[in-house]
């Protein structure tokens, strides 16, 4: 099912899209590090802007949504629900690929930025731990996001306006608001566990409490994926 | 006589007001059954009950005992050959079944040795390493059929598997459907909206009307229905007082309907045959003129409504 699902997200044109955003943060970081100073603050700064914050729940938004929704659309989902997988299995196993593969090309677009940004004046071991600590936030930060919209690309036929709704407004918007409001979105929690492995740039500005912060990313995914598998195996698919 | 493969009893599905199956009562047995009905009887509806891709309102289906809905281990059984497209045409056939072999559970050799023998069976070995979006009407529901039998089930489901096709291709896949129960043991539920097609693969029919079936078993015996259905002839020419008079002397005329300007006649028959054979001997007793003649209903639409009692 894994290997399935993977090879059709794999196989899709949306890889284009990948490439270009990939270039074009690739050259933001380039010409800043070119016209500023190339500090890691700086650098941490673009990462968590452009791939952290904005990136992230942008492709999970598109690769997850439509995952499901696509299949049920196009009725190529028919292959899956007549073959004698249990329907949360088959539910588990998209989320698995389509996790492993938002993982993977985040964590591309976030080396094509690094790299980018750190190579031109030499790497250090600071600009490394750097990309590993944001590569673990991008992976992480995968998975959690694409039990979200996962879950609503089975539960809603036009997922992706509420989709854009909640990753623009919510998650862009009120998740920048100061107070208690902030840590209703997970890219709140995302930074408070990357403000505990990064001690560079704007994501320091979120305050401790990593292992809270693990055990609501931990315990929402748990919940919707469970949702998302309930939905899945009680929807009728005419 | 066999168990029953198939058993629905009362049921009844709906989408909103729209309703797919109303009331259904039918039984399969082993062999290969037909399921006719023009578009909107609910063949489709009936196929995605037998697979559990949607659920009953009302009733209870059972495929081989057990009720499909949620119930996936049922699937290993049956093999699914829907109406609609859906082959991922920038796969070739041969990745399509590695990955249909792959949700079945098959892996390395078996499913190897298992698709070459399904593309040979459906002959499409020549076009295994082709691009299905390439492929023909013809070779797609070849491929589709490869696909629904790839994991040898007892049960197949070929919902309108020759809608589309030429009469070339449609005879090929007719033949390959009767292979496909008498050479290699598939039961097979097939559907179509011609009756005629049906009947080349098999004798156990089904006809389906507005969600319920309106006729079951031989095809002799529903042809039996279909002769008795009163047919409306419309006979135009001059001359036709005679004829009318004639004609209600007759044992298969049940009314005539004489045209007031006297350039035609309606008479409902309950043989429609007798009437065609009786012709020449009419016209030559009354002497009247036969320009034209046409049944208003003998479609597969007024025979479905016959038989359902509208």
């Amino acid at each position: 099912m894994v290997r399935y699902s993977s090879r059709k997200l794999l196989l899709n044109r949306r890889w284009i899209l990948v490439v270009l955003v990939a270039a074009l943060v690739g050259a933001v970081m380039l010409y800043t590090a070119n016209e500023g100073e190339g500090t890691l603050d700086q650098g941490s700064t673009l990462l968590n802007t452009l791939v952290l914050s904005f990136m992230l729940p942008i492709l999970s938004l598109i690769y997850g949504a439509s995952m499901i929704r696509n299949e049920i659309d196009d009725r190529s989902i028919t292959q899956v629900v007549t073959s004698p997988l249990d329907r949360r299995a088959s539910y588990l196993g998209y989320y698995l690929s389509l996790g492993m593969v938002l993982a993977i090309m985040l964590f591309l677009i976030g080396l094509v930025g690094w790299a980018c940004f750190f190579l031109p004046a030499g790497v250090n071991s600071e600009a490394l731990e750097m990309l590993l600590s944001y590569s673990f936030l991008l992976v992480l930060g995968s998975f959690v996001y694409s039990s979200l919209f996962l879950a609503m690309g089975v539960v809603l036929k036009q997922p992706i306006y509420l989709g854009l709704l909640y990753a623009f407004v919510w998650e862009g918007f009120v998740g920048q608001l100061p107070g208690a409001i902030g840590k209703m979105t997970i890219i709140y929690y995302l930074k408070v566990i990357g403000a505990e492995l990064i001690p560079y740039g704007n994501i320091t500005d979120f305050s401790n409490g990593v292992g809270v912060a693990a055990v609501v990313l931990l315990g929402l995914t748990a919940v919707l994926l469970f949702a998302g598998a309930w939905a899945f195996r009680e929807k009728e698919l005419p | 006589m066999t168990m029953a493969i198939v058993s629905a009893k009362g049921v009844s599905k709906w989408y909103g007001n729209v309703i797919g199956l109303n009331n259904f009562n039918m039984e399969v047995r082993s062999g290969i059954t037909g399921i006719v009905g023009p578009n909107g009887a609910g063949k489709s509806t009936f196929f995605k009950l037998l697979v559990g891709t949607i659920r009953a309102n009302m009733g209870e289906m059972l495929v081989m005992g057990k009720s499909p809905w949620k119930n996936p281990s049922q699937l290993r059984g049956i093999g699914f050959c829907p109406d609609y497209e859906y082959l991922p045409a920038d796969l070739t056939g041969v990745e399509f079944l590695n990955l249909a072999g792959g949700l079945h559970g098959l892996s390395g050799q078996r499913l190897a040795s298992r698709t070459a023998e399904v593309l040979r069976m459906v002959e499409m070995t020549d076009a295994r390493d082709r691009r299905m979006g390439g492929y023909s009407k013809g070779m797609k529901q070849r491929m589709k059929i490869a696909g629904a039998i790839l994991h040898d089930p007892k049960l197949l489901l070929l919902d309108e598997p020759l809608s589309g096709t030429d009469p070339v291709v449609r005879k090929e896949l007719i033949d390959m459907i009767k292979a496909l129960n008498k050479d290699h043991g598939h039961d097979i539920i097939v559907s179509s909206h011609v009756l005629f097609e049906v009947e080349r693969m098999t004798h156990e029919v089904a006809l389906l009307y507005k969600g319920r079936a309106v006729a079951t078993g031989d095809i002799s015996e529903i042809r039996g229905l279909m002769s008795n259905h009163p047919h409306h002839i419309v006979i135009e020419g001059q001359g036709l007082v005679g004829l009318a008079k004639s004609l209600l002397d007759r044992p298969f005329t049940v009314s005539v309907h004489l045209w007031p300007d006297r350039s035609g006649l309606t008479a409902e028959v309950s043989r429609p045959d007798e009437l065609f054979d009786s012709m020449p001997s009419l016209i030559s007793e009354t002497g009247c003129q036969v320009d034209s003649m046409r049944s208003l209903d003998d479609d597969l639409e007024s025979l479905f409504k016959y038989l359902a009692g509208w």
